[in-house]
């Protein structure tokens, strides 16, 4: 495999990665379903996968990208697993809205196995680490995916301060802590 | 709190817009660390599992 092909399949991942994150935030945003402490920690593990897919695309590929790429989503599948076997019980109820009949954080276990299995997959082909040669200008797709990824984490960070202050979030949180606890400005409740 | 681990990919994505590579890294790490201990600190109740 080409170090081009591998940054076009690198791109695809990325583009696959913020697609999700941008359809959590849809979620937030739209149809008011706050996401709880464990969901935040679980698009933090998505931020951390994409941002090795990210290196790779804007500097050469390399085994320690598809590392960090790895252990983040690892720990983010770690994470929705946890929560998962939460609710796993009959009877035990849920968190969230449900997408195709499956929750939020179903999806995301089996995406993060998704870019597990993507990078081992990516690993197995040495010839994308041979070029020795300094990166190219990224192209449109790239450069666009990358750029995304970089809003959604800068957005992350604000939406996360905004439901939970500067302090740990509540368990399930049902309004914009931030407005109502912190500024007094006003409070956006959800249904 | 809870931002601390997107405010680390954030700026280590920052370094990496603005090429240093191993500064990026040292975020995305120091985040992944971060990541892990708000799980464990969040991770407290006992699930409902007989294994």
């Amino acid at each position: 495999m080409t170090a081009d092909l591998s940054r076009l399949l690198n791109a695809l991942g990325l583009v696959a990665v913020d697609t999700v994150l941008v359809l959590a935030f849809a979620d937030q945003v739209w149809f008011r379903d706050l996401p709880c402490p464990i969901c935040i920690l679980q698009r933090a593990g998505f931020v951390a996968a994409g941002f090795g897919l990210a290196l790779n695309l804007m500097f050469c590929p390399r085994p320690s990208h598809y590392g960090l790429a790895i252990l983040g989503a690892l720990i983010g599948g770690a994470i929705s697993a946890d929560q998962v076997l939460h609710y796993v019980v009959p009877g035990s109820g849920s968190y969230g809205n449900t997408i195709f009949g499956l929750h939020l954080y179903t999806w995301a276990f089996i995406a993060f196995a998704a870019v597990v299995v993507g990078c081992g997959v990516m690993l197995l082909f040495d010839r994308q680490f041979e070029s020795g040669l300094p990166p190219s200008p990224m192209t449109l797709l790239p450069l666009s995916a990358v750029a995304l990824l970089t809003l959604l984490a800068v957005s992350n960070v604000a939406s996360t301060l905004a439901i939970c202050g500067v302090g740990l979030c509540p368990e399930a949180p049902s309004g914009y802590l931030i407005f109502h606890e912190n500024l007094g400005l006003a409070r956006l409740e959800s249904p | 709190m809870m931002s601390l681990p997107l405010l680390l990919f954030a700026c280590g994505l920052g370094a990496a817009w603005t090429s240093r590579r191993e500064v990026a890294m040292g975020f995305c790490v120091a985040g992944v660390l971060v990541l892990l201990a708000l799980f464990r600190f969040h991770a407290t109740d006992v699930l409902n599992l007989g294994l």
